[in-house]
């Protein structure tokens, strides 16, 4: 099917391939379940307690949405059994990659920046090359920019462990096991906001790959997701 | 004859297959923990993967304690003002209208089942046994979390003054007024902070936080923390009581381990 002169290239590693999919159902299921957990009890508060009445620093009801109408419009024991269930497939899945990629070289080198690439002057020139959306021509580049590479490393080795200890902090089992973790958080309903406010980060993160993907022709991009091969010149018109 | 054979063969292995996925919690604590694995899963796991997620944050959570580990105690001069009324304030029970009508003088907690000598203790030899006072906080599922001093009885001490537990006794189902009931295992009922609380805050437990008695249950949630006890009962199974899943909650769909 594929001609010769079509200039094939593996894009994406079997493993990173299985583990993004992997990863993009556990976080919509976390998202959805997070939003039907957070409708339950529409506010937060900063430090080691809070409840209804107590001071909170945001409250949906300020935005136009009442207690009531959120406690209806979520579903909290839903929300729970799915935020579980898809935390594990999350944790899991996240250690698969870590193994299978932290053994091989070319991931590194892949996803971490090099020194040379870090000047600002290179990321200011790949940064305004992004907002005027010329990444299509960047499509065809092997590897990723410097400003790719620093939002994933930021949100593989940052964000998502972030998320991890910050769910683990508002577990009663931690008061026993670590209250350290907690303490580390300046309390309790701190480790609920920040967990919330990181999840809103990680939003918008989703938010720009989607952006990115389809400035940059979301065939080909998802194919090459998919297969793993990044296919040349042809698709490349088909898209444009 | 063979079609028939071979289409039986495929429906066997289909029940089995069934089978092994409705096992998979069990099967899950079983990898993780070998035989013993009574602490390290629910009483009844629920079908399909939301019983191995259940069973994979038990048996971790249960894996990274001991017992001697004690919750983080705050300083009494942290206790909130204003401690949230959640849930049921005031049981519409007759018989508890009728005892706090009386100040709880009649009060009197059954201890039956499989104990070695069956006794039912009043509200004031309760508070002659030995006392415990942690100033705890409270971490309520939907998200809240308050601070109070919490005064009681180990509940270990009052399963030792009903001589204590048979050999075959696995779990401890708590009833309470207004028809609440929750179970709870031997690793928590054992736990130096699970006290049956009558004093909060250096007073009478009040009535919207379970007078007379409640329980606290440190490492788990709040919809474990019982409030309006009413009769304590040692068992070898749940499956006798409500829909037989272990308590009220996990009868309703959450999860029986409330460590969270």
């Amino acid at each position: 099917m594929l001609k010769k002169q079509d200039n094939v290239t593996v894009r994406h590693s079997l493993n990173s391939r299985i583990c993004h999919w992997i990863m993009a159902l556990s976080f919509f299921y976390l998202l959805y379940s997070g939003v039907m957990i957070f409708l339950h009890f529409p506010e937060l508060y900063w430090g080691k307690v809070g409840f209804q009445g107590y001071p909170a620093i945001f409250k949906l009801e300020d935005w136009g949405i009442s207690w009531e109408l959120a406690e209806r419009l979520g579903d909290r024991r839903w929300g729970r059994n799915y935020h579980y269930l898809f935390a594990w497939v999350f944790v899991i899945n996240g250690l698969v990659y870590l193994l299978w990629n932290g053994v091989r070289k070319d991931f590194y080198l892949k996803i971490f920046p090099r020194f040379s690439e870090l000047s600002f002057k290179n990321i200011k020139r790949v940064f305004i090359f992004q907002i005027r959306f010329s990444v299509k021509n960047d499509v065809s580049m092997p590897g990723y920019n410097v400003i790719q590479k620093l939002c994933y490393v930021f949100v593989l080795f940052i964000l998502f462990p972030f998320m991890i200890i910050s769910g683990l902090a508002q577990m009663p089992a931690f008061t026993a096991i670590s209250p350290e973790l907690i303490d580390l958080f300046g309390g309790r309903q701190t480790a609920r906001t920040l967990h919330v406010i990181c999840s809103l980060l990680l939003v918008v993160f989703f938010i720009v790959h989607l952006v990115q993907v389809f400035a940059s022709g979301a065939v080909t991009q998802v194919r090459t997701m998919v297969t793993g091969s990044y296919v040349g010149s042809k698709s490349e018109m088909k898209v444009q | 004859m063979k079609k028939f054979q071979s289409s039986l063969k495929t429906k066997r292995a289909r029940l089995t297959r069934r089978e092994i996925i409705r096992r998979g919690g069990a099967l899950t604590a079983f990898l993780i923990t070998g035989c013993d694995s009574q602490f390290y899963k629910p009483p009844v796991v629920r079908g399909g993967l939301m019983g191995i997620a259940d069973t994979l944050t038990m048996a971790t959570q249960r894996s990274l304690m001991s017992n001697d580990q004690l919750v983080q105690e705050h300083d009494p001069r942290e206790v909130t003002q204003n401690f949230p009324v959640w849930n049921q304030s005031n049981p519409e029970d007759e018989d508890y209208q009728r005892l706090k009508a009386n100040g709880f003088e009649d009060w009197v907690l059954p201890v039956t089942g499989l104990v070695n000598n069956p006794v039912s203790i009043s509200l004031s030899d309760l508070k002659k046994m030995s006392r415990r006072t942690q100033t705890t906080m409270h971490i309520c599922e939907q998200g809240w979390s308050a601070i109070a001093t919490w005064t009681g009885t180990p509940l270990l001490s009052v399963i030792q003054a009903a001589g204590g537990i048979k050999p075959e006794a696995k779990y401890v189902m708590i009833n309470a007024f207004g028809g609440w009931y929750e179970g709870y295992d031997m690793f928590d009922v054992s736990h130096p902070q699970t006290i049956l609380a009558y004093g909060m805050n250096g007073k009478d437990l009040p009535a919207g936080n379970g007078a007379p008695v409640r329980l606290r249950v440190e490492r788990h949630c709040g919809y474990k923390q019982l409030k309006f006890i009413k009769s304590i009962e040692v068992v070898s199974t749940v499956e006798h009581h409500g829909r037989g899943t272990g308590g009220i909650n996990s009868d309703f769909g959450f999860h029986w381990y409330a460590g969270a």
